[in-house]
């Protein structure tokens, strides 16, 4: 089964492009996302979607790896629609809270769209790539920037591992006949610390042998190198460009629209 | 050479010794098999070849560098790989080659040697078409060809593994069983930790572990001789030791050193022809 935003390996022109430049890119679009007035970002949002399709990821696998945070979004538009009245008189629907509401929540999905198209185009390796890439003016001020791109690493292979132990734990509390929805909150929240503590538990025996692992394979803080080498290659800084125009573009717009 | 001379070790110093006293003598390019019931220390063991442990009293040489002393792991960690028993506790990168390469970024090596070791190491564990796969889409053998495959990229002449085929179906265990062989025809030294004596069977040398000391140390056609010695440490014999023994005790004068399954169809073929 396909785990949410993880790397999908297909031959388009968004994967094949320099992961620095993605991830600039992302960076760079987010900050804008969250700035932009509401008219502007439909029409990013457009430009978004068509950069998801021209990377050949179809909307069902976009809507699989958003799925996961359904519920967040409906409670975003909630909270927005419920809450955000101009009358100050709350909680209660209104015309402007809804318009609120969609506004964050298109604002959210364009977030998570943008990383997502980030994660899905290029291998983690590469990320991890561009990020040391960024960060490496900062070994001048000795802060430790492999490490801190292994503990990136690390964390990115946690996740999926997660998920599972607590699908297992999950899985083992039902096979035993408990059912959450018949519990009281007592018992709820019994099952929930239990759940906690199994999941703390097998995390840090994995993160033992993880470590021991680790060492046999002869890792020690500090330097080491990379198998990735990031170019940029005429297409590129050609890339760059029409994103650069695009954004000047947004601006523009973002200046004359309401 | 892998040398172990009188190594003791224990977990914590009041607890139990896991080992006591091993001494045993690995030779370039030897198909080791280690057996013993649970808890005999055969994983305390493998893990001393890699110094991840060190022994408390004796002493570990990997081509003569002890594992003591400290300058000498990187070295030895090269020369003796190590294959842990849940490949999901071993494998760190997202993808098959990044997880083949952390080992060569470790040493530091330049990107296009790394990439060369890593294309290299997917060939020779026969899974270089899985290079840019997730590894969470991967089935579990694949997961331990691709621990495999990280270890050779470090380029040991030894490679250490705990329970390799644990879990797996026969069809996956066949395949580990076969890249181990393979390895071992290009002159890998293996250690293959096992509880299949069917496995064990298949090795040049097997080495029976029980409460942290050497208990048997033979070929595999000695050791599977000793019956009542393995019988009174709870191991039992390879399924076809075991027919083979059965229809000797019957009376029929058969051989009881044939552990593969086609030699021994053959051989009681023949048997069967000649009465």
């Amino acid at each position: 089964m396909y785990r949410a935003g993880t790397f999908i390996s297909e031959e388009s022109f968004v994967h094949r492009l320099d992961a620095r430049l993605k991830l600039a890119a992302v960076v760079s679009l987010s900050v804008f996302i969250i700035w932009a007035k509401p008219l502007t970002i439909l029409f990013m949002g457009g430009c978004l979607f068509c950069a998801v399709l021209s990377a050949k990821i179809t909307l069902r696998t976009l809507g699989q790896a958003i799925k996961p945070l359904l519920f967040f979004i409906v409670l975003i538009f909630l909270a927005h629609a419920l809450f955000s009245r101009n009358d100050g008189s709350f909680p209660g629907i209104s015309a402007s809270g809804m318009r609120e509401g969609f506004v964050v929540t298109w604002r959210f999905l364009l977030l998570i769209t943008a990383a997502l198209l980030l994660t899905m185009t290029t291998m983690p390796a590469q990320i991890i790539a561009a990020l040391k890439y960024f960060l490496r003016p900062l070994k001048h001020l000795r802060v430790p920037v492999d490490d801190i791109a292994v503990m990136i690493m690390l964390a990115l292979r946690m996740m999926p591992f997660l998920l599972w132990q607590k699908d297992k734990i999950e899985k083992a509390q039902l096979a035993r006949a408990y059912d959450w929805r018949r519990s009281s909150l007592k018992r709820r929240v019994g099952a929930f610390l239990s759940l906690i503590i199994a999941l703390l538990l097998g995390l840090f025996r994995r993160a033992d042998e993880l470590a021991l692992a680790m060492e046999a394979r002869n890792y020690a803080r500090g330097e080491r190198s990379s198998f990735v080498v990031l170019k940029m290659k005429p297409a590129d800084y050609r890339t760059a460009f029409v994103f650069a125009v695009m954004l000047l573009i947004f601006m523009a717009l973002n200046y004359y629209l309401r | 050479m892998i040398s172990l001379n009188n190594v003791h070790y224990r977990y914590e110093p009041e607890g139990i010794a896991a080992l006591r006293g091993v001494s045993l003598e690995i030779k370039d390019g030897e198909y080791v098999a280690l057996i013993g019931p649970n808890g005999c220390g055969k994983t305390t063991l493998i893990r001393h070849l890699n110094a991840l442990l060190l022994p408390d009293k004796g002493s570990v040489e990997i081509n003569g560098l002890d594992t003591k002393i400290a300058k000498h792991h990187t070295e030895i960690r090269s020369c003796v790989g190590m294959v842990f028993q849940n490949p999901d506790n071993q494998i760190i990168g997202m993808t098959v080659e990044e997880d083949v390469a952390f080992g060569p970024e470790n040493l530091r090596l330049p990107a296009a040697k790394i990439k060369k070791r890593v294309a290299e190491s997917l060939q020779r564990a026969g899974i270089n078409d899985l290079a840019t796969r997730n590894i969470e889409n991967l089935s579990g053998g694949e997961k331990r060809l691709v621990a495999i495959a990280g270890v050779l990229a470090m380029n040991p002449r030894y490679i250490a593994l705990d329970e390799p085929t644990a879990f797996l179906d026969p069809a996956a265990a066949a395949r580990v069983l076969e890249t181990m062989d393979n390895l071992h025809r290009a002159g890998v030294g293996i250690i293959h930790v096992t509880h299949k004596m069917e496995q064990a069977a298949l090795a040049e040398r097997v080495v029976v572990l029980n409460k942290g000391a050497v208990y048997l140390d033979a070929t595999a056609a000695k050791v599977f001789a000793e019956t009542k010695l393995l019988q009174q440490i709870n191991l039992r014999l390879p399924q076809i030791t075991q027919m083979l023994l059965k229809l000797k005790k019957s009376g029929l004068p058969v051989r009881t050193d044939i552990f593969d399954p086609d030699e021994a169809a053959d051989y009681i073929g023949q048997l069967i022809k000649k009465k």
